[in-house]
């Protein structure tokens, strides 16, 4: 086991949180997990403390645990969230506000606290167009989802707190996996989606073809986070950790999908499916609430993973970066080109037989 | 050398059931109001008269163009199901091709005869394909007698993949040479990885609007037309919702669907788009030279279209 750091992470088994702890303990790093379960969510060699962001601003730690972190934690990077976008706005509120709440609270009795690093989704930005720049956050547009609605207000929370606390905030856009090797920590939205496409179960998409579909890589995320939550720790600043200009159309993320099950599956071309159509929101609405009234379970499922999240891309917007990347360039941290990363995902997720594998969460990769 | 249609003509059983009837009688699966919603309001059931519905439909059609029997080189007869294809029981009943009675009853005494099968409900689309490919590649033919039946089994379902289903014949002459109705293009795709259609069921339903588009929008490109020229959608009957995605994907306006068939006939099978064709025509919807656009899906599966100039 690592020695007791002074780095709290909360959220430390998701998509993102796992292999960011993965990384510090690689690294000799040590840090403190914070874990509804500490035997069932653990990472090997990790110290987990069982507690819960939701209950109250001792983190439902023990008394003496609680205390104990309080002197040591120098850093926290809250990660944890709900990140389910078909979640009821109440439930995503209770966790991504609420606990967001409560994590700021127990920051505040951190007598050593250097840095608060708050990953968000660049989708705050919601139903926005056009480009979205890493110091905005307020708007009137509206959400596609409980889960950007919730980190948009979580988002406004952590703002209202910088003045009193060192904190920092990372937006995420849509982690795929590791550039070099897939690894998917946990599927997600976009990988059900892909998995649909494999199937034949995704006979259309919101959007047009050249809405920016920004992807990002697992690793390129995770060492983002690690070097803007330390080194490159600066409070009150916004990133946006995400494709950027380096962003995919619609119809050009289709096609690497398609290109890598014929590279990596090549009996898959036998099957002569279409690619789905990308179609106007009103019409893939109108679809889907026909497949609600009567298809059988396994269509349902498929539109009802692709229903909470896939009509953001009817709100074509890119994110600028500018900040993030004059920060990381110093680290040296290269944003990997997302072609490479997706085709070795779509190996990887192929090799592991996730074309068999159910247990769709829909949720986000961060 | 083009290929026209000279004539159309269908014939319905004598019965009709609503679907409030079919639901009482536990012959629909969906709900009512969900199946009104597609469009549906009625289907047409045979009792007895079954067998006689395809030579009620020819009777008509040759009563109606008044063409010599002994003209007609081909009779390509289609139905979805293996029962359309047999006729009669007994160890031999397998051999009763009921396209063979056909020739007979009528005195299509210069006729070959075609079966047309496992296309589903294309079945009439493929046989006029075909009709068509015959009458432009053999100078000797001048006439070919496209027809199709389909009868599901007496007292079963009525609702197949959310739509309601009608028993019907439908028969088509089609003739060299100018005329209205002209043949203009036509494109049929099959994906056989769709075969098992029971187990495959939610991968068709998926499959179906993208291939349905590309297969319409490759229809029109190789008659050099765009959407904007299709004067009259003549569809096949399946769910009214389902036609306004597929408008939707192909920029074809909704207005321009001949949408009435799909509540007062259903889906005939392979009969649809020619039934409405022929009742268009009947309504003064169509004027002359008006650009029609026919697509049809068959369980197997394919998707096809055809482009005619009224």
């Amino acid at each position: 086991m690592a020695p007791e750091g002074s780095v709290l992470i909360t959220g430390g088994t998701g998509a993102i949180g796992r292999p960011l702890v993965e990384s510090f303990l690689r690294d000799g790093a040590g840090v403190v997990v914070l874990a509804r379960d500490p035997l069932a969510e653990t990472v090997p060699g990790v110290q987990v403390v069982k507690g819960e962001i939701q209950q109250g601003d001792t983190l439902g730690l023990d008394p003496a645990t609680c205390a104990r972190l309080r002197r040591r934690v120098a850093t926290i990077i809250h990660a944890a969230a709900l990140t389910r976008f078909d979640a009821p706005i109440e439930a995503a509120r209770a966790v991504n506000v609420e606990g967001t709440r409560q994590v700021l609270g127990f920051a505040e009795r951190c007598p050593n606290l250097e840095r608060v690093c708050a990953l968000s989704t660049v989708y705050v930005a919601g139903k926005r167009t056009g480009r979205v720049l890493e110091g905005e956050l307020e708007h009137e547009r509206g959400f596609v989802n409980a889960y950007e609605h919730s980190k948009y207000d979580a988002e406004q929370l952590l703002r209202a707190s910088m003045s009193r606390l060192p904190i920092a905030v990372c937006r995420l856009s849509t982690a795929v996996g590791d550039s070099k090797t897939g690894t998917v920590h946990r599927l997600a939205a976009i990988h059900h989606a892909i998995r649909f496409l494999y199937h034949s179960l995704l006979p259309m998409l919101p959007g047009s073809a050249g809405s920016p579909v920004d992807l990002v890589a697992t690793d390129y995320a995770v060492a983002s986070i690690r070097y803007l939550s330390g080194e490159g720790f600066v409070p009150g600043r916004t990133w946006h950790v995400c494709a950027g200009a380096d962003a995919l159309g619609e119809a050009a993320v289709v096609d690497l999908a398609v290109e890598a099950f014929l590279r990596y599956r090549p009996a898959w071309r036998r099957r002569a499916i279409e690619k789905p159509a990308i179609v106007a929101l009103e019409t893939f609405e109108l679809f889907r609430r026909s497949v609600e009234a009567v298809a059988d379970p396994a269509l349902r499922a498929s539109v009802a993973v692709l229903a909470p999240f896939a009509p953001q891309l009817s709100f074509p917007k890119t994110f600028g970066d500018e900040q993030c990347q004059a920060a990381l360039a110093g680290a040296g941290i290269v944003r990997p080109p997302i072609r490479d990363t997706l085709m070795n995902v779509v190996q990887y997720l192929i090799e592991t037989n996730w074309v068999s594998r159910d247990g769709a969460d829909g949720g986000a990769a961060a | 050398m083009s290929v026209h249609i000279a004539g159309i003509e269908y014939a319905l059983p004598d019965q009709a059931f609503t679907l409030d009837d079919l639901a009482k009688q536990g012959r629909i699966t969906s709900p009512v109001e969900a199946l009104r919603d597609f469009g549906f309001e009625r289907a047409w059931v045979a009792g007895d008269e079954g067998d006689g519905l395809a030579p009620r439909a020819v009777q008509r059609l040759l009563e109606l163009t008044g063409v010599d029997p002994g003209s007609i080189g081909v009779i390509l007869y289609a139905g979805a199901t293996p029962a359309s294809h047999a006729s009669g029981e007994g160890p031999l009943a397998g051999f009763s091709y009921p396209v063979a009675r056909l020739q007979y009853d009528f005195g299509l005494v210069n006729a070959r005869t075609i079966g047309v099968s496992q296309t589903g409900c294309l079945g009439l689309m493929t046989a006029v394909s075909l009709g068509r490919a015959l009458l432009t590649s053999d100078a000797a033919l001048e006439r070919a007698l496209c027809v199709s039946v389909d009868v599901l089994p007496a007292g079963g379902g009525r609702e197949i993949l959310y739509n309601l289903i009608s028993d019907g014949a439908c028969a088509v002459l089609l003739e060299r040479g100018a005329g209205p109705n002209r043949l203009v293009a036509e494109r049929q795709v099959t994906k056989g990885y769709y075969w098992n259609c029971e187990a495959r069921r939610n991968e068709i339903v998926a499959a179906y609007f993208p291939t349905a588009r590309s297969v319409i929008r490759d229809t029109l490109a190789s008659a050099a037309w765009t959407a904007d020229d299709i004067a009259l959608i003549v569809p096949h009957n399946v769910s009214l919702r389902s036609w306004e995605i597929l408008l939707q994907l192909t920029a074809l306006p909704l207005d321009r669907l001949y949408a009435g068939n799909i509540s007062a006939k259903a889906h005939v099978i392979s009969g649809d788009n020619f039934i409405n064709l022929k009742d268009a025509e009947a309504e003064g919807r169509l004027r002359s030279g008006a650009r029609l656009l026919l697509f049809n899906f068959g369980f197997g599966a394919s998707w096809a279209s055809l482009l005619v100039e009224h």
